[in-house]
Formats: C-alpha cells, structure tokens, sequence
C-alpha cells in the first residue's frame, strides 16, 4: 500500500518523501516491537485538527494525497507511555539493521528525586531515531502522583554528539512538561496508521503551557537541617487535613475550569520546603479576576465548604474564604493584572481599610504537591521574595497580614455604604 | 526558543581539573620533566627485567621446591618488593594474603579487597574468588569452620565456583576444629599442600587457580595448644588469562547477555552460571485468569544476602500470574552483589544509603521503600511487601487476586498476609480456608495505599526512634481495632537464618517446621464470609457445630483430641480479660507453636488444626464466644512456669519479620 501511495505523491512536485518513509518504517519497527506510541507532533496535529471530522468519520480510508507527513521537517514527534513498554536491546538492534542511527537521553527519576538518599538507575527520558535526513523524537511520559503525565528535560551530557540533530528546533525538552492522560485515537493519515490525542486541539493548548517545576528537593532537605520538621500529633493532623482540602479545592475548580495556583503560605511551604508548613493554618489560592465565575462560591458550598467570608468585589480586592474541617481555612485571593505588576487585595473587617500586595509579573507553571498537580508561579522566587521578603528561608510563627507582608501597601478605607456589599461574614 | 541551549552547565570533571593543575605546573618546569621521563624509562626497564627474572623463578620454585622449603621462597619474597606493573593492558596480578590470630587480609594489586581485624567475628576461613581474566573480585566468604557444619557449607560454596577462577584462603583465628576430611580433601585438590595436615590454630594462606595452578601457599603451625601460629604473609603473583577464556559461550540472546554479565562478576550462585547448562533466568510461569493482581507494584525490601535475594526472585518469579515489570527490589545500601543479582533477572532496583542503625535504619528502609512504590506506581491502590528472605508459594498472586478485593471493600481490614503465625506443619491443614487476625504476620503482605499515605507516612517512627516498624504497626494507635486477612497454609515461607533478630536455634525452633502451600491453583473457599459481619455469622456456625473436647484431660497430650479427621473440636481457656494470655501461652508453648507474643487471635479465639481436626481455642470469659461454652465445663487454666527455669535463650520480643 504503502508503496503505491509514495508513487502517487512522488509525481507531486515541491514535496519530500523522505519524511514521510522514514515515519513509516520507524511505525514498522515499533510495531514489530509491540510499542504502543502516539503523535504529538504539535506541526501535524494542528493540521490534523483542522481536518479532525473527516478523519473521525473515515479513520482507515485511503488518502488521495500526502498531506501531513510530507512536509519536509527535520523532526516528528511521537510520545510513548513507559509503563507500556521495556527497553529491550533487540528494539535498538534492529534499528540499526534498518538503518536508523539513535540517541538516548538519561537522567534521574525525578520520582525518587524527592525521597532522601535513593538511588534508582537513571530512566530514558528521550530517544532520537535518525534516519537520512528526516529524525523521529520520541519523548517518553511517565506517570507521576497526582494522575498525570511527566516528560523530562532533554539535556545532553558531556560527550554526546551535539550536532546528532537540530537539537534547538525540537519541540520537546526545552522543559519538562506536565500533561493529563490523553484519550487515543486510532486514525490512518497518509496512509500511515498511528495514534493520535483525540481531541488535538486541546493537546496543542495543553502543550503550550505545560512547563513543570521539580520541586527544590535538595534545599528543602537542607531546609529541614536547619529547622528540623514538625513531628506533633497536631503537625501531622493539620497537613493531614490541609491535603484534603487541598485536593478538595482542585476538584472543585478545575471542575468549574477555574485556573488556580498555589498563593502565600501555601506556595511558601512549596518552595521551602516542599510541604505543607504546619503551623500556616490555613490554604491558600490564588485566581486571575479574569477567571472568576460566579458560581465559585454555590460550587465550594456544594462540596461542603461553607463561605466563611468575602471581602472585596469583583472590580477591585476580591477575596473569598471557605470554612474547610476544623478550623482549617481556604482562602482565594483574586489577582489584579496591572502593566507592569499584579496586585491582589486585602480588607480588614472591623475598620474597613483596604490593603494591597503587589508582586512583579509570573506566568504559570505546573509543579507536583501532595500528590496533586497544581499550578504556582514560574518565577516562584520572585512571587516568594515580594510576599515575604528576603528572609522568607526562616520559618516565622506569628504573622500579620497586615503589616508583616514585605509587599503590602495601605490601599485606603471601604466607603461606608459599601461595606454590606465589601465585607461579608458568615 | 532559539536562546536554548541543550547543553546544561557541566561540572567540570573533578579528576580532570586536578590533573589540568598538575599538568599546568609541570609545563612551567620543563627541566624537571625531562627528568622525570628519564627516571620513568629508567625505572620501568628495571621493572621489566626484574619481573621476568621473578616470573622464571616462581615457576621454577613451584614446581621444584618441596613443602617445607616453599616457605623460605615465600621469605624471600618478603624481602623483594614487587614492583607496581603498569596499570592498562596488565598480564599478571600482585597478591597479598595476611593470616593470623586476630586479622586477616587481602590485597590484589595494593588494593585491599578483604581487611578483618574485627574482635570475636570472622573466625575461620576467609575465601575470595577472583576473576581470572580481571582480577575483579567476584565472591567474599568466610567459613566458621571452628564451629561444626560450616566446612560442609564451604565445600558446596566450592564446588560451585567455576573452573578457572582464582581461589584466595586465608585463616583468621581458628579454622581448623571442624574441618573435616572430605573438606581438606577439597582444598588438597586445589592444590593445598598444607591443607591435609591443618591442625589447632595453624595459620595458613593459600593462593590457587580452580584446576589449575598454585600460586602459592604459606603456613605456620601453632606450636602448643594454648598459643597461635605466627603470623603468615604470603606474597605472589597471578597471571591473568584473556577475557574470552574467562567466559561460558552461550548464544547471543537478551538473556545470555544479562547471564554473562553477571557471571563475569559474582560467583558462588552454582547452575546459573554453568557453560553446559545453565539453569534458566526467565521462568514464565502460568498467567492467572482474571488476575486482579497484575497491576499492584511488589516492593521487595533487600539488605546485603545477596543469595538469598536470588531464591527469594526465582520463587517470586516462578508464581503464576506474576508481573514482573511491577517488582522493584530495594536495597539498603550501596552494595553491589544485590544489584547484580536483581539485574540477572531484568527486574529494577533501588539502593538507598543507610540511614540510622539497627531496626531504624530497617524501619526507615521500609519507609523510603513503600514511599518510593507509590511514587513510582501512582496508580496503584495496593503495594505488596516482600522481603529478601522469603520464598514464594507458586499460588501467592492466585491467593492474592482472590482476597485482594476484600481490602478495597471492608475498612475494618488492615492488611492481607500471605503468613499464618500459627501455621505449622502440625497445625495448618487447609490451603482453601483463610481467617481473620487481630495480629499483622507480616513476611509477605498487601498494603493499602490510602492506610499508608494517610495514616502510616506521616507519623512513621523517625530515624533516632529505634522502633521496630512492624512492632510498630501492630501498636494499637496504628492497628486501630483493624484485622488482618491470612491463610490457614502460608503462601509465603521465612528461610533466612542469619539476620538482624535471627539465629540458627531460632529459625530452627519458630520456622523450619511452618507449613509452605505448593498446590498450584487452590481455589479459596467462601471468601465472602471473611468480610466483617460475615465472620461472626461463620464463627457461630462453627462454634455451634464444634464438639467441646474432655477438659479433665491434659491439653498438651495427644490425646486430648480423639483421632478422627476433619471434625471441628473447640476447648475453653481461663482468660480474664482481653489481655490476659497467660494460660494461651503456656498452651502455645506446649503445642509447639508461636508463644514469643500473641499471634493469630480474632476475638479471643485462636483457629489451628490437630491432627486434622479444625481446632478452636476460646478465651473465657474476656472472649464474646465465652457463651458458646456449656456451663459444665471450667475453662483449663495453664500456670507459667517459674522465671528462671522457663527462660529460653531468645530475643525478648523477636520481630519475626525484621531478620
């Protein structure tokens, strides 16, 4: 078939079939190999997605022309779940008796990285297939706590061939990514049969912010060198239940499509010391006000979190806190988008004066906390360091919100006859 | 995007910049260098004619010098320092063999492979095995054989070794007590010239090739029976063969590759490595029909007894249904032989550097390793724990896949454990029958995920607490009033004899006679009724149909139950409260069961079998089924005996699993 099809697109001008040959011959090889890969090559499936109908409603009919795999790239890339396969040696022989050269990258299981003093072998993060001209990347995701997919950073180690490939212009590796478990769909384009995400285009959204942060391992144990952890009944009950409604909280707004990341002590315990700090009694979100939807407050009230209380108004210093199990607290802080900073607000409820903490601008990372996936800012140091400071390494017990904060400013008083609407408590 | 550099900042390698420095400094002083080269060519054409005037003279020596006299060339040797051989593309290894009264040692090419100068251990004889084409070091053993057994231990050890391979003895202490005949014999084969007449605390070395050539040996008769011999030194040199005449030549398969590779570096595992026939490394045993076990992770938590992690995997992986990318062997510490032996078989491993000591440095090695299961299999609701000293019943996954569900469903379950207490030879009769315990066994188990990330992970006992972790589990703030599952027949069976709370006189006393299930298959019987009403309602039943056994008679006679067969009988023990185990212990003790602490009760009742009767113990009055008990009979009352003489030499409160 296959050879036919390349006679029919070989009368085709401006084209190159090399592309198109060697993607065949590498989804030979695997599945001779029984490898179960998937295409997440973000060129093709953009125009996969725009021709996503027909090729739902026609997944194994012929293709008159060769228009996806023929477009002369340097890469294609494929993704492979780890636990579907084992690296065997006769994978990598016989590629090398069908000609193809390839490289693999290692590195640390990132999986371990955070349990003191393991040492597992190192795991295959990427492979390179080349072949002529035309290179196959396969970018290997691991499931992580947290339910979801994990691919390294592709780094090369000190005596790998540099010029292997263009290794600038791969689309995976730059970071590492996070991404959700992705349904499959069993498609033929080109006359080529391969796995594609079944729904591509939220793939292509999903890639293109899913930069992930390792948690600070190593300074979180030095951390704990320092301040040895908190071992009470008490320490172990309040984490105990700060997860749970952490978890809980995630449920809720990602239900909702509410974007949210880990905000003040929450995200402070994060980078510290990668844990919930014990005695911060309270978790803490933050939410972009062009995020906010009404229905938050009936959503967290249906899963059993009372509104404790709101301050602010959707216009100016919105705040939002749930009453979750025993006196453990969540509170949604909204975030104000300025031109050269973000801001969010604060009210204090018996004099009515409004306060503002200011923080340079973050885009959004995903990162691994108590099992979950969450959202904190990229430019994590800079979000800690304008919240508290530059000694934000020493733990602090008592804290003001007022005044303690490095970066809070007075912001005025609430007119009176706003109050009923700007400070409400339950 | 085009700012990116793949390419990290790498650390410069250390060995590098410091031979960068040294080259520096050199380049500055040219003269100096000039001289060094000089002195170098110098000094390596002397080497060169030395060694070979060595070499002429050590196989002259050898082969014309009788025993007594091949003492005073290893004295010359003293007195001719052996000069270092270039390190690369080197044909001949120096060895040094040390042997006295309270240190022994080894050195291969300077490099000491062996140091013991321990007090009270390492007595007996030290062997080192070496590869004889790299002079690697591949099997370290010592043999007690002051003690009685241990040369019959030595000579299966030696039998094992592969021809060709350089064999090192030497004597520290005491090593010739027990050395019996058939084990000297062995060592004459070798070619010991000494070895037949090795008499009471004679120090000895010996340096040999398997088949082969002697390389030298050294002796030193103890001259009265209260004093040692000298201490000996024995210097010489092995010529090393080429790789490929070191090597087996199976065919080039995936296999065969993981079997070279581990055959070139460790020795004393017998058939594995045999050229003939070797003994298989991939058993593919039977798949399991609805296995609801397939995907569950099974953490195997290994110390340094590298052979008995190799039992321990070709049991494992010789159970049907087993899933062998789900094993993951984690080994405390950073020894090498573990590693080999998990890689032979293609299952992936863990080291984890020791931290603390003792039982916490096991309990933290427990906890890094459950946690680094879940993180590894984050989809995995359960985690089966195995340790490095159990063998694996061929139905362990079957029985598994059976029960598992009963943990997903009933939360007043703690754990399933393949190991019944209380299951020996003559008192487990049953394969199909499974009970409930308030006491957790242990030596292979099921974890749940949610017991251990929400209750067991946060609180775990730290590394300064040297707590026991199961000690710790089975604490009533962890068990909670929590029970676990376990068969009448272990699935799993404990034959490690040497470890952290184990001794010979123990394993012999608590675990050679437990009763091991090898039927394939065993369909388990009513598994519905062990869930946590169900179990009341199938106690009842038994309580009522049992027949009260003759309480006048001696419980620990025979005779107390008729010989019939597959009759249910129950018996009433004094029990004033739920803590009182005075008479079960006395009871357990007599039975030849486990009476270290309480095992195997469910509600103040224990089930075992006695001559193939279903035999039920009740507490009364402290157990809920003391109603069962017809008002005419007195619950038997067994009083302990007085301290002194009822004291047994073993540990207080052994933990059975931490060995």
């Amino acid at each position: 078939n296959g050879a036919v099809f390349s006679k029919v697109r070989g009368s085709q001008s401006g084209e190159d079939s090399t592309r198109w040959h060697v993607v065949r011959k590498f989804l030979g090889l695997i599945s001779n190999h029984n490898i179960p890969v998937y295409l997440i090559d973000p060129l093709i499936l953009g125009l996969v997605d725009k021709d996503i109908e027909r090729i739902r409603s026609s997944p194994s009919g012929p293709s008159p022309e060769c228009k996806y795999f023929c477009t002369p790239r340097d890469f294609t890339t494929f993704a492979l779940l780890d636990k579907t396969w084992k690296p065997e040696v006769g994978l990598f022989k016989t590629a090398e008796k069908m000609g193809f050269q390839w490289l693999k990258i290692i590195n640390k299981d990132p999986r371990l990285d955070g349990m003191d003093d393991l040492s597992g072998v190192e795991i295959p993060l990427h492979y390179i297939f080349k072949l002529a001209s035309h290179a196959i990347h396969l970018v290997v995701f691991y499931e992580r706590s947290g339910n979801y997919l994990w691919h390294g950073p592709l780094r090369l180690k000190q005596h790998m061939d540099r010029k292997f490939v263009p290794f600038r212009k791969l689309h995976f590796g730059r970071y590492p990514g996070a991404y959700e478990k992705p349904e499959l769909l069993l498609v033929s384009i080109d006359d080529l049969k391969v796995q594609i995400p079944k729904n591509p285009s939220s793939f292509l959204e999903e890639m293109s912010h899913s930069r992930f942060l390792e948690c600070r391992y190593r300074e979180a144990r030095a951390f704990f060198q320092v301040y040895p952890d908190d071992a009470s009944l008490d320490a172990v009950e309040f984490r105990k239940k700060a997860k749970s409604l952490l978890h809980l909280a995630a449920l809720t707004l990602n239900n909702l499509g509410v974007k949210f990341w880990l905000s003040s002590g929450t995200c402070l315990g994060w980078y510290r010391q990668c844990n919930v700090i014990p005695h911060s009694k309270d978790v803490d979100l933050g939410v972009f006000i062009r995020d906010y939807k009404a229905d938050i407050i009936p959503a967290f009230q249906k899963a059993g979190l009372p509104l404790k209380h709101k301050f602010g108004k959707v216009e100016d210093s919105l705040e939002l806190s749930f009453q979750g199990e025993d006196d453990v607290k969540l509170d949604i802080f909204f975030f104000y988008e300025e031109d050269d900073h973000i801001w969010n607000g604060g009210t204090q409820a018996k004099s009515g004066k409004k306060f503002k903490y200011l923080f340079p601008k973050f885009t959004l990372c995903w990162t691994e906390f108590v099992e979950l996936k969450v959202h904190v800012p990229c430019e994590t140091l800079q979000y800690v360091e304008a919240n508290y400071g530059p000694d934000w390494k020493v733990p602090v017990k008592t804290w003001d919100w007022k005044s303690s904060p490095s970066n809070v400013q007075y912001n005025g008083v609430w007119p009176v006859d706003e109050w009923d609407d700007v400070i409400q408590i339950y | 995007m085009d700012e990116w550099k793949p390419n990290p900042a790498t650390k410069p390698h250390k060995k590098r910049s410091w031979y960068l420095a040294w080259k520096y400094k050199l380049m500055n002083q040219r003269a100096l260098r000039k001289l060094c080269q000089t002195g170098a060519v110098l000094f390596l054409l002397v080497t060169v004619i030395v060694n070979i005037k060595l070499i002429l003279d050590t196989r002259r020596a050898a082969y014309e010098e009788e025993e007594e006299s091949a003492q005073d060339y290893d004295d010359e040797m003293l007195n001719v320092e052996v000069p270092r051989h270039p390190v690369n593309n080197k044909k001949v290894l120096d060895v040094e063999v040390y042997s006295s009264r309270s240190k022994v040692y080894v050195a291969v090419d300077g490099t000491t492979v062996l140091e013991d100068e321990a007090r009270e251990q390492g007595r007996g004889i030290h062997v080192i095995v070496l590869n004889q084409a790299t002079g690697h070091v591949m099997a370290k053993r010592v043999f007690d054989t002051y003690s009685p057994h241990e040369d019959e231990a030595m000579v299966l050890f030696l039998n094992m070794v592969a021809r060709g391979r350089i064999l090192i003895f030497t004597i520290k202490d005491e090593g010739s007590f027990h050395l019996k005949d058939t084990a000297k014999n062995v060592l004459k084969s070798l070619g010991s010239q000494v070895a037949p007449f090795l008499s009471w605390r004679d120090m000895w070395t010996f340096v040999g090739k398997k088949g082969g050539e002697v390389y030298g040996e050294k002796h030193a008769k103890s001259p009265a029976l209260s004093t040692w011999g000298d201490p000996v030194l024995l210097k010489t040199e092995v010529h090393l063969t080429s790789v490929e005449d070191a090597e087996c030549h199976w065919p080039d398969t995936e296999l065969n590759r993981r079997r070279k590779r581990f055959c070139s570096k460790v020795e004393g595992y017998g058939s594995v490595c045999s050229c003939k026939d070797p003994t298989p490394i991939e058993f593919n045993p039977d798949p399991l029909k609805d296995n609801k076990v397939f995907n569950v992770p099974v953490a195997v938590i290994a110390g340094n007894r590298p052979n008995y992690l190799y039992r321990m995997l070709r049991s494992l992986l010789s159970a049907q249904g087993v899933n062998p990318q789900m094993i993951t062997v984690f080994i405390d510490g950073y020894y090498e032989e573990p590693m080999d032996v998990v890689e032979l078989f293609g299952l992936s491993g863990i080291q984890h550097t020791p931290i603390s000591i003792k039982n916490a440095r096991v309990s933290q090695h427990y906890k890094a390793s459950l946690t680094a299961t879940f993180n590894l299999f984050p989809d995995a609701k359960f985690a089966v724990v195995l340790e490095e000293d159990l063998d694996i019943s061929v139905d362990f996954f079957s029985f598994l896949s059976q029960s598992i569900h009963l943990l997903e469903e009933d939360e007043s379950l703690y754990c399933i454990s393949a190991w019944n207490d209380q299951g020996y030879e003559h008192t487990a009769e049953d394969p199909s029958l499974l009970y409930r315990v308030e006491t957790m066994p242990g030596l292979g188990w099921v974890l749940r995920k949610s017991l251990y990330k929400d209750e067991l992970e946060p609180k775990w006992p730290t590394p300064e607490k040297l707590w026991d972790w199961d000690m710790w589990m089975r604490m009533p703030e962890q068990r909670k009033g929590r029970e676990c599952i376990i068969p009448d027949i272990s699935r799993s069976y404990h034959f490690g004899i040497v470890g952290l709370n184990m001794n010979g006189y123990f394993h012999e006393a608590y675990f050679k006679k437990h009763k091991f299930n090898t039927v394939p298959n065993v369909q388990l019987k009513n598994v519905e009724s062990l869930r946590k009403d169900a179990y009341e309602t199938e106690i009842h039943r038994l309580l009522g149909e049992a027949e009260v056994l003759d309480h006048s008679k001696n419980p620990c006679e025979d005779s107390f139950v008729p010989d019939t067969e597959g009759k249910v009988y129950v018996m009433f023990i004094r029990m004033e409260q739920e803590a009182d185990f005075t008479t079960w212990t006395q009871l357990a003790k007599c039975l030849h069961i486990w009476d270290l602490d309480v095992r195997g009760n469910h509600k103040g009742l224990w089930r075992l079998f006695r001559k193939k009767n279903h035999f039920l113990v009740v507490g009364v009055p402290a157990s809920p089924y003391s109603s069962k008990k017809p008002s005419s009979v007195t619950p038997i009352y067994m009083e302990p005996p007085a301290k002194e003489e009822g004291a047994v030499a073993v540990p207080a409160v052994p933990a059975a699993e931490q060995t």
